[in-house]
């Protein structure tokens, strides 16, 4: 299967991801409240990027049934976007007007330049990384988060069965309009780099 | 869509790239280039944002970036006398004609302003730098 090609080349980026110090300090509870709200911003800028990205490709795709599971995924995003809001109106985030980073606007430029003037298997590949990372992480995360945890309802929405189903989705996708040709596989790990660099410019705010 | 008045520039630029795409496509092929690759993390990033602002921001936004694209060329070329074994490139972007067209663009900046274009032209000259600088660290 393609996807699980693209995944098991690229777990030298998963792997940084997961050890990254944010990342970690995310998961044992440490992180601090500050640099919580910070990722929080960037992360609904990009999420907002990211649906527009979902929307692009569905207004690409012809069959129905694939334009239904672009749906349920801009409806996730809508989900995420939703627990972000709540975080926002918890933490004092301002969630208006919301400057990118460097490494967001990459990301965001990046992902909104392949919507928009690439075909549905670079969207898909470029888009596929993000979920199914998110998903990797929420599911290791979630085996040391106590009750007490801080971030807890962060790392049970990625945890969870209904977005791990989405990333299943996504990658069943990939594995119907992907191909293994270079744009596909180059779209695929620079997502993960831009994760990786996400990261690393969120511990700098 | 670009207004009326700035086609007659554009269309000249676009003709002029062409050429210069040609130009490029024989260096490469004299120094054995192969541009069949995966673009430089830097390059990338320059260039999706300027195709991802070619889809999504307004004409205005567009033209103040095309001009921070070009003057940044000229301003850079300009600094150098044309000889020595770079000379055709410098007196390329040296030259009358295309310190004329980035005028010109200039021109259609001022004649169709918008709030935000500074920014975006501002980002482009960083992105200018950084495009130079990862020739120099590589």
């Amino acid at each position: 299967m393609l996807h699980e090609m693209l995944w098991n080349s690229n777990l030298d980026l998963v792997q940084s991801c997961l050890a990254h110090p944010f990342v970690q300090a995310l998961g044992d509870g440490s992180l601090s409240a500050n640099l919580f709200r910070g990722f929080v911003a960037q992360d609904t800028f990009f999420l907002r990027a990211f649906q527009k990205a979902y929307a692009l490709a569905l207004a690409r795709s012809e069959d129905p049934e694939m334009s239904a599971v672009f749906c349920d995924l801009i409806a996730g995003v809508t989900q995420e976007l939703k627990v972000h809001h709540a975080y926002a109106t918890e933490l004092g985030i301002n969630l208006q007007n919301v400057v990118p980073n460097s490494a967001c606007g990459a990301y965001t430029d990046f992902l909104l330049r392949t919507a928009w003037h690439t075909s549905l298997a670079e969207i898909v590949a470029a888009m596929t990384p993000c979920m199914r990372l998110y998903a990797y992480l929420g599911g290791e995360l979630v085996r040391t988060c106590g009750l007490q945890h801080p971030y807890r309802r962060w790392i049970e929405t990625y945890s969870g069965e209904e977005f791990q189903g989405l990333a299943d989705r996504l990658e069943a996708l990939l594995d119907q309009v992907g191909a293994d040709r270079r744009a596909v596989r180059d779209g695929y790990r620079y997502a993960l780099e831009c994760e990786l660099e996400f990261f690393t410019a969120a511990l700098m705010l | 869509m670009a207004p009326r008045d700035c086609h007659k520039a554009l269309v000249g630029g676009l003709g002029a790239l062409d050429k210069e795409l040609e130009w490029f496509e024989f260096h490469a092929r004299s120094l054995q280039v192969d541009l069949d690759i995966p673009p430089h993390p830097t390059c990338r990033r320059y260039t999706d944002f300027l195709l991802r602002c070619a889809h999504t921001e307004v004409y205005p936004i567009l033209i103040a970036m095309l001009f921070g694209v070009e003057a940044s060329y000229l301003a850079a070329w300009s600094a150098f006398t044309p000889a020595g074994p770079y000379e055709e490139f410098i007196a390329r972007w040296s030259s009358r004609d295309f310190a004329a067209y980035v005028q010109a663009l200039g021109g259609l900046a001022d004649r169709h302003p918008h709030e935000a274009a500074q920014q975006h032209f501002n980002q482009v000259l960083v992105d200018e730098r950084e495009f130079w600088k990862m020739f120099w660290q590589a």
